[in-house]
């Protein structure tokens, strides 16, 4: 029996398909786990230092060269929310009249996740996670504009200038040009009860549980926020109220975007599985398109009509 | 056949596409659709010069309006007709459904052009659709690359192309300076299109299971009773079947205006199609919340319960009727039917966006409402569609018709073009049937 280069052909399109299958079963049985770079930089609030000054929130608008937003009473920089004006923001938690607790600042800004949605989400690598220090950014000329990081964000941090004909997408980007120049970002430089700090992300979370440790049971639930939810973030929580109270939604570790898309993963991986099913159906059809031919010409004879397909 | 009502007519076989012939193009409902459209167009220009924000309801906590989660998540869904009906044919060989080919064809290519108008409309930096040529900035894993790429591929190339043979035949009747061309042309249709029907079928297996894979990264935010990780599945699994019920709907509506016979054998064809994919369907998504432990949500979750009955009786119970031959024969209740299959299907793909879709906001749910202009430009889209519908199945030999009713549009056509000859490719004189002339 000779082998012919079709036969050939033939062969290896259903070795690959076998191939992707097999891959995509075996594949997806393991929970990928997401890992920070070596390098990873990060930041530490602790809602219990904070005092509100919010120090920050003018300095990151400075820093960043994003216009004061005063659009509340068009006199005071007071942003309602993180918005297309502000990259970070410090909001109040106040527990309502008559109940008990305690109030509690938050500091929002972009997470900086360790498997981050809005990377897996954009299209286009726009928002990119820097190899070395994860700094989440974004970039212009990669952007179509379609707001699938917004959707996909489970922190709500990426925002859209709505009102721009060249709308841009706004987030925290960890002031990547002061830490490219040595400097920290302007948040934590500014932060008069050092409330917010920089460091590595391992240094960070050393030191967090070192807190923790050393005050047992004033930080809700002694736990570090960002440790590990949706499989960790680079910017790091301590609060003595629940989280979910300051807007930091409850996610499962293994709620990462790489677990949620691994049969995307897998599906796509080097395109084998649509190449097979496409040879696949080329050797049905082209078989059955022979006998519909016949067929349709058949009738042509018989009517004279043009065969149609 | 159920032929107790019908023993004394004759059956009706559907032989080829023949275009609906001695109606007008220009109708008062034709206007009425073209001026919806056009209004629509100058909305989209007010769109592009005064930003999203201005045009739309949208907002941060609720970044995707009706263009992305209903002309295209959605009503692609109703043009996904051709590859269920096209693999059942092509490569099941239901001989049969080939009459239906062309209609379900030209839908999907309207729906999806429409639905690609969308997008381009709702993308706010559309400069830089070019990165779609810079593999270097592809990121395959996500699903919106894999809309990005394979829905304009599809709508341009596979679907365009298939929907050109109808285009080519027309112009060889009445366009004699053309006939070369198309007989030039005809050859290479045929030689290549086993590869752009394969095509044709891969590619929105590939995007409509990303369109569901869309939802996935949004995690927790929409509800439980949708959101699941075989979204994909369950996602191209109902276009197949809201494709095909549309198919049969818009078939049935086209025959019941135009006073078209039907073929009854074809009608039922689709229909145990249709059945075999919606029974399997309703299994795997009830076993699937089971699975996950989200069974009493089907009955505790208030407003969202009721949306999700809604949905799976408006499914199940048609297709459980269109079990019996009785309300398959006739038209109105297998119209009545199919229809209200696709509203479920319809709302099963809309939900999980947006009713379902419940971005958490410090215990505030972000809602949205979409804005007049966002309306208007989304039924615009809609009418655009119908009425290159209705030019297209006017003009071009679509709609499938008994073989008698070509003669009859061919003596029609006689009237006003005396020269004309509708039979084909050269040779066709000998064999022109002598009650025609």
């Amino acid at each position: 029996m000779s082998l012919t280069r079709r036969d050939l052909l033939k062969m290896g399109t259903m070795a690959g398909a076998a191939a992707a299958v097999g891959d995509a079963v075996v594949g997806t049985a393991q929970e990928p786990v997401p890992t920070p770079p070596r390098d990873a930089v990060g930041m530490l609030y602790d809602s219990t230092k904070c005092i509100g000054c919010k120090s920050c929130v003018v300095a990151c608008a400075d820093a960043n060269g994003l216009q004061p937003d005063t659009r509340v009473d068009s006199l005071h920089q007071a942003p309602n929310d993180l918005n297309s004006f502000t990259k970070n923001i410090i909001k109040l938690y106040k527990p309502k009249y008559g109940e008990g607790g305690t109030f509690a600042f938050v500091k929002r800004q972009c997470m900086h996740c360790v498997d981050p949605f809005c990377v897996a989400a954009c299209p286009f690598h726009a928002l990119e996670k820097n190899r070395v220090t994860g700094v989440v950014s974004w970039s212009a000329d990669k952007c179509i504009g379609c707001r699938y990081c917004q959707l996909a964000c489970p922190y709500q941090i990426p925002k859209f200038d709505w009102d721009a004909f060249n709308a841009k997408i706004v987030k925290c980007e960890f002031c990547k040009e002061r830490l490219a120049a040595g400097k920290e970002p302007a948040c934590t430089y500014v932060c008069p009860p050092k409330a917010v700090i920089f460091g590595r992300r391992d240094v960070l979370l050393r030191e967090a549980h070192r807190r923790i440790n050393e005050h047992p049971g004033k930080y809700f639930e002694d736990r570090v926020y960002g440790e590990k939810e949706a499989g960790g973030t680079q910017v790091l929580y301590l609060a003595a109220v629940n989280f979910d109270l300051l807007g930091l939604p409850h996610l499962s570790p293994t709620e990462h975007p790489s677990n949620w898309l691994r049969w995307q993963e897998r599906v796509m991986k080097y395109f084998l599985l649509p190449i097979s099913i496409y040879g696949v159906m080329v050797a049905f059809l082209k078989q059955n398109f022979r006998e519909h031919e016949a067929e349709i010409d058949e009738e042509h004879k018989k009517t004279g009509l043009i065969p149609q397909l | 056949m159920n032929g107790h009502t019908q023993s004394d007519l004759t059956v009706v076989r559907w032989q080829r596409g023949v275009p609906v012939f001695g109606v007008p193009v220009v109708t008062k409902n034709f206007i009425f659709l073209a001026a919806v459209a056009l209004t629509g167009f100058v909305f989209v220009i007010y769109r592009q010069v005064f930003g999203l924000g201005a045009a739309s309801g949208l907002s941060d906590g609720f970044p995707w309006g009706i263009w992305k989660t209903f002309n295209v998540m959605t009503l692609t869904a109703l043009g996904s007709g051709s590859f269920p009906i096209g693999i059942a044919a092509w490569i099941f060989r239901k001989r049969k459904l080939h009459a239906v080919m062309r209609v379900t064809l030209l839908i999907s290519f309207l729906v999806y052009f429409t639905g690609l108008l969308a997008i381009a409309v709702d993308v706010s930096r559309p400069w830089n659709v070019y990165n779609l040529l810079s593999v270097y900035r592809w990121n395959t894993i996500s699903p919106m690359w894999e809309v990005l790429w394979c829905m304009p591929l599809y709508c341009l190339f596979p679907l365009f192309l298939e929907n050109t043979p109808p285009i080519l035949e027309q112009w060889y009747y009445f366009f004699p300076p053309g006939r070369g061309l198309v007989v030039w042309l005809v050859p290479i249709i045929r030689k290549t299109y086993p590869y752009i029907v394969a095509l044709a079928y891969t590619l929105p297996i590939l995007h409509q299971s990303a369109l569901g894979a869309l939802m996935l990264l949004t995690g927790n935010q929409v509800f439980p009773l949708w959101q699941t990780p075989l979204l994909p599945l369950l996602y191209v699994w109902a276009a197949a079947f809201i494709g095909v019920a549309t198919t049969i709907a818009s078939v049935l509506l086209c025959c019941l205006t135009w006073k078209r016979a039907i073929d009854q054998s074809i009608m039922d064809e689709l229909v145990s199609l249709l059945n075999w994919l919606i029974f399997p369907w309703i299994a795997v998504r009830l076993l699937d919340i089971v699975v996950r432990g989200r069974f009493t949500m089907m009955f505790t979750s208030g407003l969202l319960s009721l949306l999700f009955w809604t949905e799976m009786l408006f499914i199940f119970v048609p297709a459980f009727y269109l079990r019996k031959a009785k309300y398959r024969d006739n038209a109105y209740t297998l119209f009545r039917n199919c229809f209200f299959i696709v509203v479920g299907g319809m709302a099963y793909r809309f939900d999980p966006t947006t009713l379902a879709y419940r971005p958490w906001r410090l215990g505030i749910i972000a809602y949205y409402t979409p804005s007049v202009i966002e309306i208007a430009i989304s039924l615009s889209f809609i009418c655009t569609c119908i009425c290159l519908f209705l030019i297209a199945v006017k003009r071009l030999p679509i709609l499938p018709a008994p073989l008698q009713q070509w003669y009859d549009s061919e003596s029609y056509y006689r009237n006003f073009y005396p020269y004309i000859q509708m039979s084909g490719y050269g040779n066709a004189d000998q064999h022109r049937p002598s009650y025609a002339d």
